[in-house]
């Protein structure tokens, strides 16, 4: 791999050189405590501390609302809606970001692969971000907190700068139009790189790995937790819409007023809502409230073949974003039969 | 729908006319579709146990198995249950009138495996449909396979699907070793067999260890019929059964027919729908 050095005195200016390569979206402070990501104009406005932002990057790969066709209802038609996907840069992904987005491309470029996603995925760069684990946290488990590819960059934190890692053509491409933003890598860079990674596995909540969870799940699936954690949910669907590789999704024609015209859309879903399992003739395969919180442990535990991890990314986005404060880390670590103590 | 868009797209439609409707009983009717591209229409094939997303124009899309033969190019038939929204505009259609189609997804029946074996059938109720398409292929590839016989059961009479079809050709069908038992549960006036599919198993002409079975029907009829299946004989092994979701996009993506447990988790559409023995006892929530 290729390792260059941007100095902490450059970044900004790298961040405006971003911009030459399309629209940069990066995450920005939205309120006294949650960050989102957007297009940004004013490069001082971009967080890099952020932890989470509330909305995961697959929004610019699957928008939570797209019209697929347009429908012409005289003609009998469905014309596919294409339009021109603009190059973006997305700036500050963490890695267990760019692990799920990965997921997703498993999923949406497989033997049928999806020409809207396939668009946005190849007109997108990505420049990763390294970071601190909070309490949420849990990449480490799922051994995801490390990414050897999915990135065109990938920026480590180091006290001068940051140690950036080159991940793709698009990424050289990058550095070598921009000769005076970076330059080599020496020795302390290296040892600063090391105490980063130390301090980061130091700093995760439980240690250890989850590659056993599933079976111990489906072992599990009558526990008298999953009675008492369903009971608290809401149903609300927070936790599969701020799920970095959640991408369950529903379709609808929409005619328009006076019956000429009309769009075929596709919009996020939830596994968390009662229709999700719905079929002909009214059966619900998942008709109680528990089957579909089970459900949820269940996908995001199961393994995801082609990349070797589970659906799961360990984010802490569910847990973080969750109005009835269900921890989903803890409820795993428990049915794991790990004792959980708060502090 | 034809040639308007990208080809690579795989969620667009291609037109095809409704040729022929018929009614089957008051809730299902069956329809003869054509494609309206020449080329498309005379190459279109798919395997026994596959389905097709139909579309109403303006209306929505629906997930329904094929239930004709391969062997058979140029058309293809679907079985369509009057069951909601969609299907219930499909029951408005007449000949002539156009649908959107795409397809076919899923894996089907693995009938290369099934030859020179015996072929057992056993469907409850809507599930006939598609185990005529591989009881159609089974007729059309005649000497590729040993004794047939067809299970259909129903609660009446009245809603037993292709009853006439399958009643039309009982006789010169076993001499032709093909035995077809039609069963009904609960409906009194019936003047031939009765009770459960399970139940007439064991009048099979079929040799238990020399038979593929393929089983579709309600998820809470599986595991007698497995039981009544073992009981006579038959191997686990070369049992198939065909599942039902409300598959949205048929192609793996958009995660309304996930299924399975944390250990199996499959997208009915693109995995299934058609699954062995096996996966199903050592998974919950498949059926």
């Amino acid at each position: 791999m290729r390792y260059v050095k941007i100095k902490g005195d450059k970044i900004y200016e790298f961040l405006e050189r971003l911009k030459n390569y399309g629209k940069l979206y990066a995450p920005v402070k939205i309120s006294e405590k949650f960050y989102d990501r957007k297009e940004i104009d004013d490069v001082g406005e971009i967080a890099f501390d952020y932890q989470r932002t509330i909305m995961p990057a697959k929004k610019y790969f699957i928008p939570p609302c797209e019209e697929m066709f347009e429908i012409d209802m005289e003609e009998n038609e469905y014309r596919e809606k294409l339009e021109e996907v603009e190059p973006f840069v997305i700036f500050g992904m963490h890695a267990c970001e760019i692990v799920a987005l990965r997921i997703l491309d498993g999923v949406y470029l497989n033997e049928y692969p999806d020409i809207y996603y396939e668009r946005r995925r190849k007109a997108g760069i990505i420049i990763g971000l390294s970071c601190l684990p909070d309490e949420y946290c849990f990449c480490n488990l799922r051994r995801t907190d490390f990414v050897d590819i999915g990135f065109d960059l990938f920026l480590h934190e180091l006290p001068d700068g940051y140690l950036a890692r080159v991940g793709s053509p698009k990424g050289h491409k990058i550095v070598d139009e921009n000769p005076d933003i970076f330059e080599e890598v020496r020795q302390e860079d290296i040892d600063a790189f090391r105490a980063f990674e130390e301090k980061r596995q130091e700093m995760f909540k439980f240690k250890g790995n989850f590659d056993n969870i599933r079976y111990i799940l489906e072992l599990t699936m009558q526990d008298k937790l999953w009675d008492e954690e369903s009971e608290k949910c809401l149903g609300c669907g927070n936790c599969t819409m701020t799920c970095p590789t959640c991408r369950c999704y529903d379709v609808q024609d929409i005619p328009e007023i006076g019956g000429k015209k009309g769009k075929r859309i596709r919009f996020w879903d939830s596994c968390q809502f009662r229709s999700h399992g719905l079929v002909a003739g009214g059966h619900n395969f998942r008709e109680t409230k528990r089957d579909r919180f089970l459900n949820r442990y269940i996908c995001k535990n199961s393994y995801f073949y082609p990349l070797g991890t589970s659906y799961c990314v360990g984010c802490g986005n569910c847990t973080y974003f969750c109005p009835a404060n269900i921890d989903f880390q803890e409820n795993l670590m428990k049915i794991r039969g790990r004792e959980v103590i708060h502090e | 729908m034809n040639n308007m868009n990208n080809m690579n797209n795989v969620y667009s439609l291609y037109k095809c006319r409704v040729l022929r409707v018929y009614d089957l009983t008051e809730e299902e009717k069956l329809f003869l579709f054509r494609f309206e591209d020449a080329e498309i229409a005379e190459t279109w094939t798919f395997t026994p146990g596959q389905f097709v997303q139909l579309t109403i124009t303006g209306l929505g899309e629906v997930p329904i198995s094929i239930c004709s033969s391969p062997m058979r190019r140029g058309f293809f038939e679907l079985c369509i249950k009057k069951a909601g929204r969609v299907t219930d505009k499909i029951h408005e259609l007449q000949p002539g009138d156009v649908v959107g189609v795409r397809g076919p997804y899923g894996n089907g029946f693995p009938v290369q495996e099934f030859e020179e074996k015996d072929l057992l059938l056993i469907a409850c109720g809507i599930g006939m449909a598609p185990l005529r398409s591989v009881f159609m292929y089974a007729i059309d590839n005649r000497w590729k396979f040993g004794n047939i016989t067809v299970i259909n059961s129903a609660k009446t009479g009245k809603r037993l699907l292709f009853r006439k079809e399958l009643e039309a050709m009982r006789d010169v069908a076993e001499a032709e070793n093909i035995r077809i038992i039609q069963t009904i549960t609960r409906d009194p006036d019936w003047p031939g067999r009765v009770g459960r599919a399970q139940e007439h198993i064991k009048y099979a002409n079929t040799s238990p260890e020399n038979a593929y079975v393929c089983v579709c029907g309600p998820p809470q009829a599986y595991h007698d019929i497995f039981t009544k299946l073992i009981e006579n004989g038959y191997n686990p092994r070369n049992i198939y059964v065909t599942l039902e979701r409300r598959m949205k996009c048929g192609v793996g993506k958009c995660g309304h027919c996930i299924a399975g447990s944390s250990t199996f988790l499959k997208y009915i559409c693109i995995d299934g729908p058609v699954f062995g023995y096996y996966d199903i006892i050592s998974t919950p929530g498949l059926i």
